[in-house]
């Protein structure tokens, strides 16, 4: 059995059905590439397992340690150990990034106000934050700013994968973490998530385009087209895509002759 | 029943002047009708359960406690108001009331009338004062009316940081409460002020505030209403002297079934004048608010700059906020803008802030507390701040 298991999930956005039926077994130690062309699906697959409002599950279920993590709030799923970094990281004015990371490093831990042994201490913080900070080339400078305020979107990116080191996720998902980012920018955010990778952590790569897996090899491969897998394999489903694109499918395709 | 003319014969021992002009507001407040529906400013304001009946004993009669700075520098006056008005006829007669005229409306002329406890403070020209001047207000009983009024004449060049802090003694206290202030900033003065209302929840609250900048002055005036079932307060600069800047900004946090209104008015009279306001509040639970701002910018204030924004955050569907900016503007030579927002906290920030684990009042803690903490930053000094941050953080829960 995989540690986190997605089954026949179908999800919709404002009554229009998106996700049509999608299974995947995701265990630790993984890396599972999600592709798909516009519209296919990709983000709400990721607003889906995040528990997002405004994406309505109309069936499935995804298993994680024994839960139905489609019954629980975001806010449990994340301190049950998912992660989603943000394709579009939101702006949140008037809280600090470093209030925000203790905070959340908190929550996981259970702190609820009251237990202070709970709490993570300054220096642990500190300490912490300083190594991840370095490996992501990111100084400290940002972390008195805003959430999110006044970062480029390098920065947004690579902010989300600091928040996903402090956090230490065991089923981390990756909405687009590549998309407008330079080269560089892609080399650091890869650096930093193949440092994470191991026995203790799946995760599961959602993209447009097979760039960032030069840098991140994934282990599976998967295509979404109109909501569903129309193909899985391993790293070379990914070079196949980069030759021919997503042609085969669109192109044949009219949404209702894939499904 | 309530005040009279018996009431004004407890404030014995003061000058002939001022004894007139109390019997004066009193006779402009029995002559003043009840504000009307009709009446724009009070058509959501409703005061016709106002019973002044229930609160006729006046309290603060020897005037309130006030925190000084070590020391003071020369030729500063800071005391009580009422022993100002015997000690200083010649500073303050002048200008009482000045301002903030008697005859605006029934509150106003009361507040004349009976207004007690409260600060005078002189600041010649080209003293500055480090330490920030402090004036509490305490309220120790229901029942009562007080009515304290802030006077503040800043000489030129002078600099310096005062702070009226409202505070009841008991949370659910009732009664009749003012907090009026009237400052005077000569050219050049720099002067930081701050209002933090605290009254218990069953307490009508009336309140004017109005500055009067003279040349290349500049007020930095944070108003703080958290107190009162009801609350009425007008905040007003009039900018009177070239480079004259007013910055105006408010918070407010009202809950249960409070009842916040707010006036403004940026009053440009002279060109090469600024003003910025910003006036930003919650509610929750059945909690109104009411804001109207206005900016008039007169024909020969040519080359003026005046900002006006109101954002609300709306906790919950029962909670309202009406906002209402006018602009009344007689020459083309200026920039100005204004705003305003009602809305909920966003469905974006909590789901992100979630998403990191953080349960979701937490979660909705942090997104009031950073609603307002931006503003925060604007609050003059650190003693004031200090203070502000901590009521919002014991409201917030």
């Amino acid at each position: 059995m995989a540690d986190f298991e997605i089954k026949d999930l179908r999800a919709s956005v404002e009554g229009r059905q998106i996700l049509k039926g999608v299974s995947l077994d995701i265990s630790k130690g993984e890396v599972h590439a999600v592709m798909g062309p516009n519209g296919s699906g990709k983000s709400t697959l990721s607003h889906t397992l995040m528990g997002h409002p405004g994406y309505t599950v109309d069936g499935g279920e995804v298993l994680f340690k024994g839960k139905n993590i489609l019954e629980l709030e975001p806010d449990e799923r994340a301190r049950l150990g998912m992660f989603l970094a943000f394709q579009y990281p939101v702006v949140v004015p008037g809280i600090s990034m470093t209030n925000f990371l203790r905070t959340a490093i908190n929550a996981k831990r259970g702190y609820d106000g009251k237990d202070k042994s709970k709490q993570i201490s300054p220096k642990e913080f500190r300490s912490m934050l300083k190594g991840e900070l370095e490996v992501l080339h990111m100084d400290d400078s940002f972390l008195p700013r805003y959430i999110n305020d006044g970062f480029s979107g390098g920065e947004k990116k690579r902010a989300e994968i600091l928040q996903m080191a402090m956090l230490q996720p065991e089923i981390a998902i990756l909405d687009e973490t590549d998309s407008g980012l330079d080269i560089d920018s892609i080399k650091f955010v890869a650096e930093a998530v193949n440092r994470m990778r191991g026995p203790d952590l799946g995760i599961l790569i959602i993209t447009h385009y097979t760039r960032v897996l030069e840098f991140i090899k994934p282990d599976f491969v998967h295509v979404l087209v109109d909501g569903k897998f129309v193909l899985s394999g391993g790293p070379e489903v990914a070079d196949r895509l980069e030759k021919t694109g997503y042609s085969e499918w669109v192109t044949e395709e009219e949404p209702k002759e894939v499904a | 029943m309530g005040l009279n003319a018996e009431t004004l014969d407890e404030l014995r021992g003061e000058p002939g002047w001022l004894h007139d002009r109390r019997q004066s507001a009193l006779a402009t407040y029995e002559r003043l009708p009840a504000p009307s529906k009709t009446d724009e400013e009070w058509r959501r304001t409703d005061v016709s359960r106002f019973d002044l009946g229930q609160y006729s004993k006046l309290e603060h009669l020897n005037g309130q406690k006030l925190v000084l700075p070590s020391a003071l520098p020369k030729g500063v006056i800071l005391k009580p108001l009422r022993q100002a008005a015997k000690d200083h006829p010649d500073l303050v007669e002048p200008r009482l009331f000045s301002l903030v005229h008697a005859d605006r409306d029934r509150f106003t002329a009361l507040h004349a009338a009976f207004f007690t406890g409260g600060t005078f403070l002189y600041v010649p020209d080209g003293v500055v004062i480090d330490q920030p001047i402090i004036g509490q207000h305490f309220s120790h009983e229901g029942g009562t009316s007080v009515l304290p009024h802030t006077l503040i004449v800043a000489g030129k060049n002078s600099r310096f940081h005062y702070l009226d802090e409202y505070v009841a003694e008991q949370e659910d206290e009732a009664g009749y409460r003012s907090g009026s202030t009237e400052i005077f900033l000569g050219d050049g003065a720099e002067v930081g002020y701050v209002a933090v209302q605290k009254w218990g929840r069953n307490v009508w609250h009336f309140a004017d505030q109005r500055a009067e900048l003279q040349k290349d002055s500049s007020l930095k005036l944070f108003n703080v209403t958290l107190g009162g079932k009801f609350s009425k307060t007008r905040v007003e600069a009039s900018l009177v002297g070239q480079g004259a800047n007013a910055e105006l900004k408010a918070i407010y946090f009202a809950s249960g079934d409070q009842f916040f209104d707010f006036h403004t008015l940026q009053d440009h009279r002279v060109g090469n004048t600024r003003s910025d306001l910003l006036f930003k509040g919650a509610l929750q639970d059945t909690a109104r608010t009411v804001y109207a701002g206005l900016i008039r910018i007169e024909k020969g204030a040519a080359r003026s700059d005046a900002y006006q924004a109101n954002r609300n955050l709306v906790l919950s569907d029962h909670a309202k906020a009406t906002s209402i900016p006018m602009l009344e503007i007689d020459n083309n030579d200026v920039r100005c803008t204004h705003g305003a927002t009602v809305g909920p906290v966003d469905p974006e920030h909590l789901f992100y802030l979630r998403s990191r684990g953080i349960p979701e009042t937490t979660a909705k803690r942090m997104l009031i507390q950073g609603f307002f903490g931006a503003v925060l930053e604007r609050i003059p000094f650190e003693h004031a701040r200090k203070l502000v941050e901590a009521e919002l953080e014991a409201r917030i829960g």
